[in-house]
């Protein structure tokens, strides 16, 4: 099942390219603020074209239009993140408050029992947030069906919290695994550019450098929106994982 | 039913529907950013010359005699401010217009036409907005001048605080409700105000009122960090403060004010059709 989640989601992901190219111009330009909220949006949208249908590899990509309201989804999807991880980080203030006021032995096992109990609920509620923000998808985006905690319990129930655990962390080790062989494949690729430039008598600094910028490029305007419409998607159908 | 969100996005679309107009609306508040830049740059001179004379003739400032005072400069301000007050009141008009359109479900963007009838508007909304504010502003005036600051003083500034967002949330409906009902003394008939929220439900209209604070705010943070970024460059292209921010004043006068302005109005206004339904 979860295989399934990620076969579909990594071949989704691969359709357009078009539309990777797009997003990634609009993530060079998010520091002016407004195209980073156009990057969660469309993720949204990403989202709620998952949790409206099923594992099939026919669904389109959403398309890039609309950007107005593409950005207010962006809103809604940052103020639910935020809210969802404020409950963590007062946690571990308050741990971290207590622990300031004590010396000695007590301090370091007050802080130990706060990281770890940060950690648990930080996962917990990465998982709700992201859940949270499906079942807003599915009801249309309704802004309180995102903290119907009681709704999004019994889901993440009928999934089963394993699942939903073992899917996420996948997630992160695909993410990482995927960003870093392509970083070094092409690192690899302009080292020996650079080996054999140098045995001709080139000046490899040059190719080095230029090499690292294509990096940056490729990470940046391929690599970057492919993973995180990978993600939406994966988290997508595993809310249509319910039976 | 249309959803909180279908309501921002359409307020957020909403001026694009006519952008002549929204560039009408625009100038007038870029007259009122070059009012202001005047304003501060002529108050600048006055607390300039009052320095000089306190330095030069042993007085306390509040021992200075008028004829002491740079008066040209003085009667300059005074002038200033009651012209940007009037403008403020017309754009207090047109916004008890747009608030109107939104209301009537119109899909343009209000006219100039009756300058007599936007001020008066205006007006209206001035004494709504007075009206609101005035608890709150007594309760920390009055509360600072009996108690001065003591330790107590935190207490005063929180329940003021607190009286002056309850009065912003009333304050929306209740010129929405003038405006439907196109009478002054509705804006303070609180049985058929908290009626009408009620009737949307309180969480319903706390929420959408803050989100669109939130869009609000947003769009202004970016479109301060693409003007610093503007004045950045021209500081570089011209060697002139003044020219410079007078520059960027007119610049956001006449796209991002009228911008948010209008957006925020109208999603006033469509709060009240969707709470009347």
């Amino acid at each position: 099942m979860i295989l399934d989640i990620y076969k579909d989601a990594l071949e989704y992901s691969a359709k357009d390219w078009k539309t990777l190219v797009i997003l990634g111009v609009v993530a060079l330009f998010s520091f002016l603020l407004l195209p980073a909220f156009l990057i969660t949006g469309y993720n949204y949208r990403v989202i709620n074209n998952a949790v409206h249908g099923i594992i099939n590899g026919r669904d389109p990509l959403p398309e890039f239009n609309d950007i107005i309201d593409m950005f207010v989804d962006g809103v809604k999807v940052v103020i639910v993140q935020i809210v969802y991880l404020i409950i963590p980080v007062i946690i571990f203030f308050i741990f971290a408050f207590v622990a300031g006021n004590l010396t000695g032995f007590a301090s370091a096992v007050i802080m130990l029992i706060g990281c770890l109990l940060t950690l648990v609920v930080g996962i917990a509620s990465c998982l709700m947030c992201q859940m949270g923000l499906c079942h807003m998808a599915y009801h249309e985006g309704a802004f309180s069906k995102a903290f119907e905690f009681k709704e999004i319990k019994e889901v993440i129930d009928e999934i089963g919290w394993f699942e939903c655990i073992a899917t996420y962390i996948g997630l992160i080790i695909i993410t990482v695994v995927i960003s870093f062989v392509v970083t070094a494949l092409i690192g690899l690729i302009f080292t020996m550019f650079g080996i054999s430039g140098a045995v001709l008598g080139a000046n490899p600094g040059g190719i080095f450098v230029f090499g690292a910028m294509v990096n940056s490029l490729i990470t940046m305007f391929i690599v970057g929106p492919y993973l995180s419409i990978f993600n939406a998607r994966s988290i997508g159908l595993l809310y249509t994982m319910q039976i | 039913m249309a959803s909180i969100t279908d309501c921002v996005s359409e307020g957020l679309k909403y001026p694009f529907n006519d952008i002549k107009k929204l560039l009408c609306f625009g100038a007038i508040f870029a007259i009122l950013n070059l009012m202001s830049t005047a304003i501060s740059v002529k108050n600048l001179d006055i607390f300039r010359a009052v320095t000089r004379e306190i330095n030069q003739s042993n007085a306390t400032a509040l021992s200075l005699k008028f004829t002491q005072l740079p008066v040209n400069d003085i009667y300059l301000v005074i002038a200033l401010g009651i012209v940007s007050f009037i403008i403020t009141l017309f754009v207090m008009g047109y916004q008890y217009d747009i608030v109107k359109f939104s209301i009537e479900k119109k899909e343009d963007l209000p006219g100039f036409g009756d300058i007599l009838k936007l001020f008066v508007n205006g007006i209206k909304i001035l004494i709504v907005t007075v009206a609101y504010n005035i608890i709150p502003a007594l309760v920390l005036i009055i509360g600072t001048l009996l108690i001065g600051d003591s330790s107590v003083f935190p207490v005063i500034a929180v329940i003021s605080a607190i009286l002056f967002i309850i009065a912003f949330f009333l304050q929306i409906m209740a010129v929405n409700n003038m405006v439907a009902n196109d009478s002054l003394k509705k804006a303070f008939d609180f049985g058929e105000i908290t009626d009408k929220i009620a009737n949307l439900g309180w969480g319903k209209y706390i929420g959408i009122v803050l989100f669109t604070i939130i869009i609000f705010m947003i769009v202004n943070v970016a479109a301060g960090f693409i003007l610093s970024f503007l004045t950045a460059l021209f500081a570089r292209a011209f060697n002139q403060a003044i020219v410079v921010s007078a520059f960027i004043g007119i610049l956001e006068g006449l796209f991002i004010t009228s911008y948010t302005s209008v957006f925020y109005n109208r999603v006033c206004g469509s709060i009240y059709r969707e709470a009347i339904k």
